[in-house]
Protein backbone atom coordinates (compact mmCIF):
# COMPACT_ATOMS: atom_id res chain seq x y z
CA UNK A 1 0.00 0.00 0.00
CA UNK A 2 2.81 2.40 0.42
CA UNK A 3 5.22 1.58 -2.69
CA UNK A 4 4.33 4.86 -4.25
CA UNK A 5 5.59 6.64 -1.52
CA UNK A 6 8.95 4.90 -1.88
CA UNK A 7 9.41 4.70 -5.31
CA UNK A 8 7.69 7.89 -6.47
CA UNK A 9 8.18 10.69 -5.39
CA UNK A 10 6.74 12.28 -8.62
CA UNK A 11 4.40 15.01 -6.55
CA UNK A 12 4.10 14.67 -3.08
CA UNK A 13 1.08 16.76 -3.13
CA UNK A 14 -0.41 14.45 -5.70
CA UNK A 15 -3.59 11.99 -4.11
CA UNK A 16 -2.81 8.63 -5.66
CA UNK A 17 -5.11 6.71 -3.14
CA UNK A 18 -7.43 7.46 -0.67
CA UNK A 19 -5.32 8.14 2.05
CA UNK A 20 -3.34 10.86 0.57
CA UNK A 21 -5.91 12.66 1.45
CA UNK A 22 -5.45 11.92 4.84
CA UNK A 23 -1.59 12.53 4.72
CA UNK A 24 -1.90 15.94 3.54
CA UNK A 25 -4.18 17.04 6.53
CA UNK A 26 -1.54 16.12 8.86
CA UNK A 27 -1.35 19.50 11.04
CA UNK A 28 -3.92 20.82 9.47
CA UNK A 29 -7.79 21.19 11.03
CA UNK A 30 -9.92 18.01 9.64
CA UNK A 31 -13.56 17.54 9.48
CA UNK A 32 -14.63 13.93 10.81
CA UNK A 33 -17.92 12.50 10.26
CA UNK A 34 -18.25 9.42 12.71
CA UNK A 35 -20.98 6.94 13.44
CA UNK A 36 -23.84 7.73 16.03
CA UNK A 37 -24.33 11.18 14.57
CA UNK A 38 -20.95 12.48 16.04
CA UNK A 39 -18.80 14.96 14.64
CA UNK A 40 -15.57 16.47 15.36
CA UNK A 41 -13.40 18.86 14.27
CA UNK A 42 -9.86 18.95 15.36
CA UNK A 43 -6.25 19.11 14.49
CA UNK A 44 -5.01 15.75 12.94
CA UNK A 45 -1.95 14.68 14.63
CA UNK A 46 -1.30 11.61 13.69
CA UNK A 47 -3.68 8.30 11.86
CA UNK A 48 -2.56 4.84 10.29
CA UNK A 49 -4.19 2.69 7.79
CA UNK A 50 -7.42 2.00 9.80
CA UNK A 51 -8.18 5.35 10.10
CA UNK A 52 -7.20 5.50 14.11
CA UNK A 53 -6.36 9.20 14.38
CA UNK A 54 -5.09 11.28 17.00
CA UNK A 55 -6.68 14.86 16.86
CA UNK A 56 -5.96 18.28 19.12
CA UNK A 57 -7.97 21.14 20.15
CA UNK A 58 -11.03 18.94 19.73
CA UNK A 59 -15.04 20.55 19.02
CA UNK A 60 -17.31 17.42 19.34
CA UNK A 61 -20.63 17.84 17.98
CA UNK A 62 -23.30 14.81 18.71
CA UNK A 63 -26.90 15.32 17.28
CA UNK A 64 -29.56 13.71 18.70
CA UNK A 65 -32.99 13.43 17.38
CA UNK A 66 -35.86 13.38 19.94
CA UNK A 67 -39.39 13.03 19.22
CA UNK A 68 -41.91 14.99 21.20
CA UNK A 69 -44.32 12.49 22.60
CA UNK A 70 -47.51 15.19 22.25
CA UNK A 71 -47.01 16.81 19.18
CA UNK A 72 -44.68 14.10 17.09
CA UNK A 73 -42.54 17.20 16.18
CA UNK A 74 -38.45 15.95 15.78
CA UNK A 75 -36.55 18.12 18.20
CA UNK A 76 -33.03 18.10 17.12
CA UNK A 77 -30.53 18.77 19.66
CA UNK A 78 -27.02 19.12 19.56
CA UNK A 79 -24.33 18.59 22.44
CA UNK A 80 -20.74 19.63 22.18
CA UNK A 81 -17.53 19.31 24.01
CA UNK A 82 -13.86 20.12 23.56
CA UNK A 83 -11.29 18.24 24.53
CA UNK A 84 -7.27 19.00 24.32
CA UNK A 85 -6.50 15.58 22.42
CA UNK A 86 -8.69 12.36 21.97
CA UNK A 87 -7.97 8.97 19.94
CA UNK A 88 -10.67 7.99 17.55
CA UNK A 89 -10.67 4.17 16.60
CA UNK A 90 -10.95 4.07 13.00
CA UNK A 91 -14.06 1.96 12.55
CA UNK A 92 -16.29 4.49 13.80
CA UNK A 93 -15.31 6.70 11.01
CA UNK A 94 -17.65 7.22 8.17
CA UNK A 95 -15.40 10.57 6.46
CA UNK A 96 -13.19 12.64 6.70
CA UNK A 97 -13.10 16.04 5.16
CA UNK A 98 -9.36 18.26 5.02
CA UNK A 99 -8.85 21.81 5.09
CA UNK A 100 -9.74 23.46 1.61
CA UNK A 101 -7.36 22.65 -0.64
CA UNK A 102 -4.92 24.85 -2.83
CA UNK A 103 -3.53 22.86 -5.06
CA UNK B 1 -10.60 -21.05 -3.29
CA UNK B 2 -12.54 -24.33 -2.10
CA UNK B 3 -11.15 -26.82 -0.43
CA UNK B 4 -13.23 -28.75 -2.72
CA UNK B 5 -12.22 -30.38 -5.82
CA UNK B 6 -14.89 -29.51 -8.44
CA UNK B 7 -15.51 -33.26 -9.53
CA UNK B 8 -18.15 -34.24 -11.91
CA UNK B 9 -21.20 -32.09 -11.83
CA UNK B 10 -20.69 -29.91 -8.78
CA UNK B 11 -21.38 -26.54 -9.33
CA UNK B 12 -19.33 -24.02 -7.64
CA UNK B 13 -20.99 -21.00 -5.74
CA UNK B 14 -18.96 -18.52 -7.31
CA UNK B 15 -19.12 -20.53 -10.94
CA UNK B 16 -23.27 -20.63 -10.75
CA UNK B 17 -22.46 -16.65 -10.51
CA UNK B 18 -20.25 -16.62 -13.33
CA UNK B 19 -22.91 -18.24 -15.39
CA UNK B 20 -24.96 -15.43 -14.62
CA UNK B 21 -22.88 -12.83 -16.62
CA UNK B 22 -24.90 -10.81 -19.24
CA UNK B 23 -27.87 -12.02 -17.34
CA UNK B 24 -30.57 -10.49 -15.29
CA UNK B 25 -29.73 -11.52 -11.40
CA UNK B 26 -31.60 -10.17 -8.64
CA UNK B 27 -29.38 -9.27 -5.24
CA UNK B 28 -30.79 -9.32 -1.72
CA UNK B 29 -28.79 -7.83 0.76
CA UNK B 30 -28.53 -8.16 4.46
CA UNK B 31 -30.50 -5.12 5.50
CA UNK B 32 -33.97 -4.42 3.83
CA UNK B 33 -32.28 -3.86 0.47
CA UNK B 34 -32.55 -5.70 -2.76
CA UNK B 35 -31.54 -4.54 -6.05
CA UNK B 36 -32.49 -6.33 -9.73
CA UNK B 37 -30.00 -5.77 -12.57
CA UNK B 38 -27.89 -7.21 -15.48
CA UNK B 39 -24.44 -8.38 -14.52
CA UNK B 40 -22.20 -7.36 -15.64
CA UNK B 41 -18.89 -8.53 -13.88
CA UNK B 42 -17.89 -9.71 -10.42
CA UNK B 43 -14.71 -10.51 -8.12
CA UNK B 44 -13.84 -13.00 -5.58
CA UNK B 45 -15.24 -11.31 -2.56
CA UNK B 46 -18.51 -11.16 -5.10
CA UNK B 47 -18.36 -7.04 -5.55
CA UNK B 48 -20.18 -7.21 -8.65
CA UNK B 49 -20.62 -4.57 -11.38
CA UNK B 50 -24.76 -4.49 -12.59
CA UNK B 51 -26.27 -2.66 -15.31
CA UNK B 52 -29.94 -0.97 -15.60
CA UNK B 53 -30.16 -1.50 -12.11
CA UNK B 54 -33.46 -0.81 -9.89
CA UNK B 55 -32.84 -0.73 -6.22
CA UNK B 56 -35.54 -1.51 -3.97
CA UNK B 57 -35.70 -0.33 -0.16
CA UNK B 58 -38.05 -1.46 2.13
CA UNK B 59 -39.18 0.62 4.72
CA UNK B 60 -41.75 1.07 7.02
CA UNK B 61 -44.04 3.64 4.73
CA UNK B 62 -43.52 1.30 1.91
CA UNK B 63 -41.24 0.43 -0.54
CA UNK B 64 -39.11 2.72 -2.98
CA UNK B 65 -37.30 2.12 -5.95
CA UNK B 66 -34.71 4.21 -7.60
CA UNK B 67 -33.08 2.89 -10.92
CA UNK B 68 -29.65 3.58 -11.50
CA UNK B 69 -27.52 3.25 -14.63
CA UNK B 70 -24.44 1.24 -13.47
CA UNK B 71 -23.09 0.44 -10.01
CA UNK B 72 -20.26 -1.74 -8.63
CA UNK B 73 -21.93 -2.85 -5.38
CA UNK B 74 -20.04 -3.35 -2.47
CA UNK B 75 -20.11 -7.72 -2.11
CA UNK B 76 -19.36 -6.94 2.00
CA UNK B 77 -23.53 -7.11 2.98
CA UNK B 78 -24.84 -9.49 0.35
CA UNK B 79 -27.30 -11.97 1.85
CA UNK B 80 -28.22 -13.61 -1.96
CA UNK B 81 -28.19 -13.89 -5.14
CA UNK B 82 -31.38 -15.15 -7.52
CA UNK B 83 -30.70 -15.37 -11.19
CA UNK B 84 -33.23 -14.63 -13.11
CA UNK B 85 -33.69 -11.09 -11.70
CA UNK B 86 -37.74 -10.76 -11.11
CA UNK B 87 -37.48 -8.67 -8.40
CA UNK B 88 -39.74 -8.24 -4.98
CA UNK B 89 -42.73 -7.48 -7.44
CA UNK C 1 -28.34 -17.24 -21.21
CA UNK C 2 -27.30 -14.43 -24.25
CA UNK C 3 -23.74 -14.09 -23.21
CA UNK C 4 -21.83 -11.01 -24.69
CA UNK C 5 -18.30 -10.91 -23.85
CA UNK C 6 -17.53 -7.32 -24.61
CA UNK C 7 -19.88 -6.21 -22.39
CA UNK C 8 -18.39 -8.09 -19.42
CA UNK C 9 -17.07 -5.80 -17.35
CA UNK C 10 -14.93 -6.68 -14.02
CA UNK C 11 -14.96 -4.45 -10.43
CA UNK C 12 -11.42 -3.40 -11.66
CA UNK C 13 -12.57 -2.63 -14.87
CA UNK C 14 -15.68 -0.82 -13.72
CA UNK C 15 -13.60 1.58 -11.81
CA UNK C 16 -10.66 2.36 -14.29
CA UNK C 17 -13.59 3.50 -15.76
CA UNK C 18 -15.12 6.08 -13.44
CA UNK C 19 -12.07 7.34 -12.11
CA UNK C 20 -12.04 11.30 -12.92
CA UNK C 21 -15.98 11.05 -13.32
CA UNK C 22 -18.90 12.13 -11.49
CA UNK C 23 -20.37 9.43 -9.27
CA UNK C 24 -22.66 8.95 -6.31
CA UNK C 25 -21.25 6.94 -3.27
CA UNK C 26 -24.37 4.97 -1.30
CA UNK C 27 -23.40 3.91 1.86
CA UNK C 28 -25.37 1.79 4.14
CA UNK C 29 -26.82 4.29 6.44
CA UNK C 30 -28.64 5.51 3.03
CA UNK C 31 -26.66 8.78 2.59
CA UNK C 32 -25.55 10.01 -0.64
CA UNK C 33 -22.31 11.29 -1.83
CA UNK C 34 -22.32 13.11 -5.37
CA UNK C 35 -18.79 14.43 -6.07
CA UNK C 36 -15.99 13.17 -8.89
CA UNK C 37 -14.28 10.36 -8.06
CA UNK C 38 -10.42 11.01 -7.21
CA UNK C 39 -9.56 7.52 -6.30
CA UNK C 40 -10.11 4.19 -4.36
CA UNK C 41 -8.50 2.25 -2.73
CA UNK C 42 -8.79 -2.41 -2.08
CA UNK C 43 -11.12 -1.60 0.84
CA UNK C 44 -12.96 0.98 -1.07
CA UNK C 45 -12.03 3.61 0.39
CA UNK C 46 -12.94 6.70 -1.26
CA UNK C 47 -11.61 10.33 -2.27
CA UNK C 48 -13.92 12.38 -3.99
CA UNK C 49 -14.26 15.83 -5.07
CA UNK C 50 -16.31 18.65 -5.11
CA UNK C 51 -18.30 16.73 -2.69
CA UNK C 52 -21.97 16.90 -2.16
CA UNK C 53 -23.89 14.92 1.17
CA UNK C 54 -27.13 13.84 0.47
CA UNK C 55 -29.52 13.04 2.95
CA UNK C 56 -33.30 11.68 2.10
CA UNK C 57 -32.98 13.84 -1.07
CA UNK C 58 -31.71 17.28 0.57
CA UNK C 59 -28.35 18.80 0.25
CA UNK C 60 -26.89 18.61 3.54
CA UNK C 61 -22.99 19.46 3.04
CA UNK C 62 -20.15 20.46 1.12
CA UNK C 63 -16.56 19.38 1.53
CA UNK C 64 -14.02 20.31 -1.16
CA UNK C 65 -12.60 16.60 -0.76
CA UNK C 66 -13.51 14.02 1.54
CA UNK C 67 -12.04 10.73 2.26
CA UNK C 68 -15.07 8.12 2.74
CA UNK C 69 -14.06 4.56 4.64
CA UNK C 70 -14.51 1.55 2.67
CA UNK C 71 -16.47 -0.34 5.05
CA UNK C 72 -19.44 1.92 4.85
CA UNK C 73 -19.78 2.02 0.95
CA UNK C 74 -22.85 0.05 -0.15
CA UNK C 75 -22.40 0.88 -3.70
CA UNK C 76 -20.74 3.09 -6.48
CA UNK C 77 -22.72 4.62 -9.50
CA UNK C 78 -21.95 5.70 -12.51
CA UNK C 79 -24.36 7.63 -15.32
CA UNK C 80 -23.83 5.90 -18.13
CA UNK C 81 -24.98 8.50 -20.68
CA UNK C 82 -22.72 10.74 -19.36
CA UNK C 83 -19.43 10.88 -21.16
CA UNK C 84 -16.15 11.11 -19.17
CA UNK C 85 -15.50 14.68 -17.95
CA UNK C 86 -11.39 15.94 -18.79
CA UNK C 87 -9.45 15.72 -15.33
CA UNK C 88 -8.77 18.63 -13.73
CA UNK C 89 -5.71 20.62 -15.41
CA UNK C 90 -4.00 22.49 -13.39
Amino acid sequence: MTEETHNAPVEPNAVEEPLDLVRLSLDERIYVKLRGDRELRGKLHAYDGHLNMVLGEVEETITVVEINEETYEEVIRTVKRTSEMLFVRGDGVILVSPPVRTN
Amino acid sequence: MSSATNQTNQLLPLELIDKCIGSKIWVIMKSEKEFTGTLLGFDDYVNMVLEDVTEYENTPEGRKTTHLDQILLNGNNITMLIPGGEGPD
Amino acid sequence: MQQSPQQERSPTEFLSNVIGRPVVVKLNSGVDYRGILSCLDGYMNIALEQTEEWVNGQLKNRYGDAFIRGNNVLYISADKTRKREPLNIQ
